[in-house]
């Protein structure tokens, strides 16, 4: 047994040690072990002889998968083959691939017998934005205002919503339209957006491609009643751990329902008054229904995580958001209040609060505290802020670690190198690229070559008009002087490579790349070479640019359009963000951690400290408003003609603040810092919700230490 | 309301401003003369309000009024109120806000009501002007000739053709502004309008091409996944007439509305104050109807807030105002009573109103100045326009030697005449400051430091720019005036560099701060050349950052106020909005993106510390020149009023021109007001109201007329002790003197002229 065990309680104990048929229904605020429990209960499994890969562990998002993982890999860890480890897309994905042929036909698809494609995120918005741009210049969606891209993924959220809550996607505009309490003329939008799904699903179906909505659907409808598919699933997972319960959607709870009885054991975890995930259909209501499937039902209070002084300053502001809600928990007045806050009368702009945040870290820091234990929380974290933070962080030598790297693919300056000379390149796209970029280009691609002296370069070498390079000795022998023949060398060396390119059939894009970094970029005397980030930045480029090609090569190819061509606009256009998660991996170390709020509670860890920025937003609780889409209208609880009203909106808001600053104050152990500024980032100023809940809390103490 | 208390100890309120203090509740117009403190006396109520204590923690006096520096002064008026008081909450119990800043607010509520993304943009003025434009030469080329019928039949062919060039496109851009600014007023959308037009009897010609460029604007708009200002006006009132619970919830957060310059307050504004005041709610509109100018088209009108104090609960006056002398006074009063009784049109009599100006009550705290009738000298010398500029020179360059203590300003109704006095002024080597016909602002400022930089990374060779760099870098020593002709003469030979690598990067044997050095430079010049050199090596790695970073980066080292860096950060923010708006774009189209927003965002941003919070007095001994509208809510002890001639202030005679009338229409119809009037028959009901071609041009001189008479009052009534009015006859030397300002003369003559 790992040395844990000891500081177990008998209630953890009796859990983890229960008969290996039992089936457990384990819910409890966080931070009061019950994760402890899951890792524990599989690893007792395990020693109990039971094969790892008979376990399934299923988790709502990868991240929550983190502590077991982490157990799992220890070298203490019982052998016995590994643990499945999946969310319902992953396992859905999983049996579409294995089990294609037996359903393919059935499920509607008009080449069977072809195998899938699978959309990334990415991929489908390709395809969405291909297939919905030409009913824009129709009129579609025209009294509406919002940015091309994020109309195209409010239709895939649709349809993913359908998938996930369970309704046919032919729904969606009725669900929606029966709660638009707005211009009634205005509701039409919602068909538009209908008939646009039923577009995408149609071609989907024409063209084998899945998307998230897809695979779910596929899954559901098609391999979980077959029996194939079925006796597969029930003969390889004898025994289920699935935590954070509540952040599933209906349809994953309606599977567990109808699997529970027929496993060996089961354990399921459910974080009280959490839920947080509600825009992608978490839904705690049908999760609730998974209690009466498990023969044992156990409730953890013992609050293992936060401190008495941290919970009374969680329940006082719970208290004054909800004062009409007399379940408690409730705040003891004589406990002092653990929380510092920015000075008022000195932080009228929001630079000056990041100072004092950055002020208050250093001084925890030098009294000892773990960078590891601090976290920085914001509603938002846009990227001056991150930076921002990163920079003042990193000046006295603090590390701090963020929840996605500071830039997308797409704003390195190796990707852009890339994308420019791919330009450059195939001349007959018809995409030449303007000076700036090609000048820029040369810097990262010709070690040592300086912005003024690759401007001069260009100038003088480059014809945007034809999109050619002349060579470097027509260059007046005083401009050569002044460029140095050392890096003249180099650059006439890279046009050669390119011009003998040119000559011959056009490779495919993620090919040119892997010859222009391997044959010239990363030798000696470029810009790439010796250097180990671009060399990852272009792995993940070429990695991006093969999924484009898996998914719409071939319907491209179709249509006579250069595959690489297509890329560089989509990249040009945002439809392909190229963003990826790298390194990300590493990042659990003893770092500042800079996140988003819900970022931090979907990691599911506690800390010692929290710094709570800018507490004035609206961010802390308002949802994102999209007017295509509506994840409450759309949940499987919401009753058809009745209208989203403003109280709706006011008490949905009201709640998710409560259930966040509960969340937060029961993954914190010692205090609370609170940043806030006369002005937020925008300049705006800011009243939210949280900030006169505190406000109010803070009056009602009259204290504050 | 109970028992009132002065919210300030050691101020007595006068008796006018005592009775607006012992507000009950309901409606209460206010109509305020210039001077009388009524921000003051708003704030005093605000804070009033809410030491009584009967604001619950959720509620909020929502204060509305012009400008963003309007709206800081609010704040630090009532924070001044409240500071030292028992019982102060930590959070401020009142919002200020702009309109736009307030319409901002509530459409933030439930933006999906109104069609709009969680992030959606709103276009700055530049970016809407640019899409107008483009609006309206679509239109123009694909409609070449629909304008030819109302082109003077006078002109021969070549001419019209020239016309229809030279001269339509700016007419047709500035119908489109006021026609798609009234339509969206109107709230009527591009498909409404259509629908209306397509069923109407009889064409509309002016309103069709008016729908075809608003329809074209608000599907850019739409692609841009971006709203306009009056959009966002629009948009909020549209939110509170479909959303009930949603304007419920308001009016139970703000059960106090108090309104600042009510005069300039639209029909729209008007609304939704009402809307959120509800049936019997609490508010309070303070205005001067008199003051009601306006530098471009507005749909804002002085009879909203007419109308409103003549149904007001409770209508109050601040009649008294501490700050002209008697005779200043008096004249503004004259003006007022001439333009009643004796304008010669009378259409335009109602241009001004009293209350007439009383001066402050014996006792008060901000007595008027004693009277000086010698200050004032209503020039009656018919000038040409140089010899009125001569003229002007030539009396400042007198006075400020013998009063270098005291202020003055020269006003005039435009900013071309200002800007030849400065240029002639500065040729005397009188310093002006001419910042008001600048428009300049901190976000400017900084946003200008920024750009600077950008502009040379993104043209890293141009010694030019490379100089502009060095004196951004230094600008700190700009004060120095020694120390900065250094800079200028060290930024002179940064711009001699003919190859700016051999200083930044030079190869061996070719260093160019080496060769300086065996040229007669001062060897602090070269360290500091040598020091920017290493800057700016740091600052062209910033290339290789995303824009939000690099901007970051690049403010980290160009300043140290915290208003500066707010604003800087806030500009990181939305280039990379921008950026990620348009994926395309590089370092020399975010370089221009930064001047646009520069100028623009500061609409309702709070970084206006000291944007448009103009103080005279930090100018004293210096010429101030600006335009009279720029100068509305700011006294001088000396006012010089230039141009008030008939070409600026026509009168409604015979003989008048009027600018928006162009020579090459027919029948000297305003064809931008004839476009609105259109505009407006479409939608009315009233037989009698149809269109009928030149009224609306009529009308529109009408209007004219009245806005002079007002402007001419406001700059009246900037004057504390004296005043110059002079007047030119023209570029062509048949101007007139303005008959309101020969009225004022004889006046004078009679009343008040001190004889020698």
């Amino acid at each position: 047994m790992p040395s844990i065990a000891n500081q177990l309680t008998p209630d953890q104990i009796s859990i983890i040690e229960a008969p290996l048929d039992a089936k457990i229904f384990l819910e409890g605020h966080a931070g009061t072990g019950k994760t402890t429990v899951g890792v524990e209960r599989i690893l007792t499994l395990l020693e109990a002889g039971i094969p790892g890969n008979q376990m399934l562990l299923l988790v709502p998002q990868r991240t929550l998968a983190a502590p077991y993982y982490e157990a799992l890999r220890s070298p203490t860890t019982t052998a016995g083959g590994a643990v499945t480890v999946l969310t319902i897309g992953g396992l859905a994905k999983r049996m579409v691939e294995l089990f294609w042929p037996l359903i393919s036909a059935e499920a509607g698809f008009a080449n069977p017998n072809r195998p899938p494609t699978f959309l990334t995120l990415e991929t489908a918005q390709y395809n969405m934005a291909h297939l919905v741009r030409p009913l824009l210049d129709q009129g579609f969606f025209e009294s509406i205002t919002i940015e091309r891209n994020r109309l195209y993924s409010q239709i895939l959220d649709n349809l993913s919503k359908a998938a996930v809550v369970g309704f046919p996607h032919t729904e969606i505009s009725q669900k929606l339209k029966s709660a638009w309490s707005g211009e009634p003329g205005q509701a039409h939008i919602y068909d538009d957006a209908q008939h646009c799904a039923n577009l995408f699903r149609t071609y989907c179906l024409e063209h084998n491609l899945l998307d998230f909505s897809l695979q779910i659907e596929v899954f559901r409808n098609h391999l979980w009643p077959a029996p194939v598919c079925h006796e597969y699933l029930l003969e390889n997972y004898r025994h289920l751990v699935a935590d954070n319960v509540e952040e599933n959607a209906p349809v994953t709870h309606d599977l567990l329902q109808a699997w529970l009885p027929e496993l060996e054991s089961g354990l399921l975890i459910h974080d009280l008054e959490a839920g947080y995930r509600r825009f992608t259909g978490a839904d705690p209501q049908t999760m609730y229904e998974l209690k009466d499937y498990c023969d044992q039902q156990v409730t953890f209070s013992e609050s293992f995580s936060a401190s008495d002084e941290v919970l009374n300053f969680g329940y006082a502001i719970a208290q004054s958001l909800l004062p009409e809600d007399e379940s408690g928990p409730f705040k003891i007045d004589d406990v002092p209040f653990p929380i510092h806050h920015s000075p008022l009368d000195s932080t009228r702009y929001y630079p000056q609060m990041l100072d004092w945040i950055v002020e208050q870290i250093a001084l925890l820091i030098e009294d000892g505290v773990p960078p590891g234990e601090i976290v920085v929380l914001s509603s938002y974290l846009s990227d001056a802020l991150r930076f921002s933070l990163t920079e003042r962080l990193d000046e006295l030598g603090i590390p701090t670690y963020s929840h996605r790297p500071s830039r997308s693919l797409r704003e390195e300056p190796a990707t852009q190198t890339l994308l420019t000379l791919a330009a450059l390149a195939h001349p007959h796209w018809g995409l030449p690229p303007s000076k700036f970029d090609l000048a820029y280009a040369f810097i990262q691609a010709i070690a040592g070559l300086d912005l003024v002296r690759a401007q001069l370069l260009t100038d003088i070498v480059y014809q945007k008009r034809n999109g050619r390079l002349s060579p470097f000795d027509q260059i007046k022998p005083e401009t050569q002087e002044r460029i140095t023949y050392k890096l003249g060398n180099l650059y006439e060396k890279l046009r050669l490579w390119l011009d003998a390119y040119i000559q011959e059939p056009p490779e495919e894009l993620d090919h040119f790349f892997n010859r222009l970094f391997g044959e010239m970029l990363s030798q000696p005397g470029f810009g790439f070479h010796a250097d180990y980030d671009a060399g990852e930045v272009t792995a993940n480029l070429i990695e991006s640019v093969r999924k484009f090609r898996w998914a719409v090569g071939e319907s491209l190819e179709a249509e006579g359009i250069p595959l690489g061509k297509e890329y560089l606009q989509m990249v040009d256009d945002g439809v392909i963000a190229a963003q990826y998660l790298y390194r990300w991996q590493t990042q659990i170390e003893d770092a500042v951690f800079l996140a988003p709020a819900y970022t931090f509670l979907m990691r599911n860890r506690s800390v010692e400290y929290q710094f709570w920025l800018d507490i004035g937003s609206r961010g802390w609780y308002e949802r994102i408003r999209q007017p295509l889409t509506h994840p409450y209208v759309l949940s499987r609880h919401w009753d058809l003609h009745r209208p989203w009203t403003d109280a709706d909106e006011y008490d949905a808001s009201r709640d998710s603040l409560h259930r966040l600053v509960l969340g937060l104050i029961r993954r914190c152990r010692r205090g609370i810092f609170l940043g806030l500024s006369e002005l937020g980032e925008q300049g705006y100023e800011h009243k939210g919700l949280l900030l006169k809940a505190i406000d109010r809390a803070l009056r009602s103490a009259g204290k504050e230490e | 309301m109970t028992e009132i208390r002065s919210p300030m100890s050691d101020f007595t309120p006068r008796p006018a401003q005592q009775a607006v203090l012992e507000y009950p509740g309901g409606t209460m117009g206010i109509s305020a003369v210039p001077g009388s403190g009524k921000t003051w006396t708003l704030s005093a109520l605000a804070a009033q309000i809410i030491l009584e204590g009967t604001l619950t923690e959720n509620q909020e006096i929502l204060i509305v009024t012009l400008t963003n520096s309007a709206v800081d002064h609010f704040a630090t008026r009532i924070e001044g109120f409240l500071r030292d008081q028992e019982g102060r909450p930590l959070l401020p119990y009142y919002r200020v806000r702009t309109l736009h800043g307030l319409a901002h607010d509530i459409v933030r509520e439930r933006p999906e009501l109104a069609g709009l993304d969680s992030n959606f943009q709103i276009i700055d003025e530049r970016e809407a002007n640019a899409i107008r434009d483009e609006v309206a030469n679509t239109w123009l080329r694909t409609n070449p000739h629909t304008l030819d019928e109302y082109l003077d039949p006078e002109l021969d062919e070549g001419r019209r053709d020239w016309v229809r060039r030279d001269q339509l496109p700016d007419l047709v851009k500035g119908i489109a502004l006021s026609f798609i600014r009234t339509a969206k007023d109107m709230q009527r959308t591009p498909d409404t309008l259509r629908r209306q037009l397509d069923d109407l009897p009889l064409p509309l010609p002016l309103a069709e091409m008016g729908a075809a460029m608003y329809s074209d604007y608000q599907r850019s708009l739409a692609y841009r996944g971006a709203v306009d200002f009056d959009d966002l006006i629009r948009l909020a009132l549209q939110a509170l007439h479909t959303d009930d619970d949603l304007l419920g919830r308001l009016q139970e957060m703000w059960p106090f509305i108090l309104e600042d310059e009510a005069q300039d307050s639209s029909h729209l504004q008007e609304e939704i104050l009402r809307l959120l005041a509800g049936s019997n709610g609490n508010w309070v509109r303070v205005g001067d109807p008199n003051q009601a100018i306006y530098e471009s088209f507005t749909t804002a009108d002085p009879k909203y807030l007419r109308e409103f104090m003549a149904q007001a609960d409770l209508p109050r006056e601040l009649p008294n105002s501490g700050r002209s002398t008697r005779s200043v006074i008096n004249l503004a009063n004259y003006l007022i009573d001439w333009t009643q009784r004796e304008h010669p049109v009378l259409e335009v009599r109602n241009a001004l109103d009293v209350p007439y100006i009383e001066p402050t009550p014996e006792g008060d705290p901000q007595p008027n100045p004693a009277d000086a009738p010698e200050g004032i000298h209503l020039v009656e010398t018919k000038f040409s326009p140089d010899g009125e500029i001569q003229t002007v020179a030539d009396s400042i360059e007198r006075w400020l030697e013998e009063h270098p203590d005291e202020t003055v300003a020269v006003l005039a109704p435009r900013n071309t005449r200002g800007f030849a006095l400065n240029d002639e002024l500065r040729r005397r080597e009188i310093e002006t400051v001419d910042s008001l016909l600048r428009s300049s602002s901190s976000t400017r400022f900084t946003a200008g430091a920024l750009g600077n930089i950008l502009q040379y990374l993104a043209d890293p060779g141009s010694p030019g720019k490379l100089a502009r760099v060095y004196r951004v870098w230094r600008r700190a020593d700009r004060g120095d005036s020694d120390l900065w002709k250094q800079v200028q003469a060290t930024a002179k030979i940064l711009q001699s560099c003919r190859h700016v690598e051999d200083f930044l990067r030079p190869g061996p044997e070719r260093d160019w701060l080496e060769y300086l050095r065996e040229q007669d430079i001062p060897g602090d010049e070269l360290d500091q050349l040598e020091g920017f050199r290493l800057v700016l090596s740091r600052w062209l790695k910033t290339i290789e950052l995303p824009i939000d970073q690099m901007i970051l980066t690049l403010s980290q080292e160009l300043f140290t106020k915290p208003n500066d860096l707010a604003i800087a950060h806030k500009l990181a923010v939305l280039l990379r909005r921008a950026r990620n708006m348009h994926p395309e774009w590089h370092l020399p189209e975010l370089t221009g993106e930064l001047a646009v927003i520069a100028k623009n965002e500061r609409r309702f941003l709070g970084f206006s510390e000291d944007d448009t919070g103009f103080d005279p007095d930090k100018h004293k001994g210096k010429v101030v020149i600006a335009t009279v509208h720029k100068a509305k809510g700011l006294e001088w002890d000396r006012v010089y009023l230039m141009s008030v001639n008939n070409y600026d202030f026509p009168s409604g005679m015979e003989y008048d021109s009027y600018i928006p009338e162009k020579w090459f229409i027919r029948d000297n119809l305003n064809l931008e007001a004839e476009t609105l009037a259109q505009l407006e028959a479409a939608f009315s009901r009233d037989a009698y109201e149809w269109y009928a071609e030149g009224r609306p041009t009529y009308e529109a001189r009408m209007e004219y007329v009245r806005e002079r008479l007002r402007l001419l009052y406001v700059g009246i009534t900037r004057a504390k002790r004296d005043l110059i009015i002079t007047w030119n006859a023209g570029r062509k030397g048949n101007q007139q003197p303005a008959i309101p300002l020969v009225a004022l003369q004889s006046y004078w003559k009679q009343n008040g002229e001190v004889r020698e």
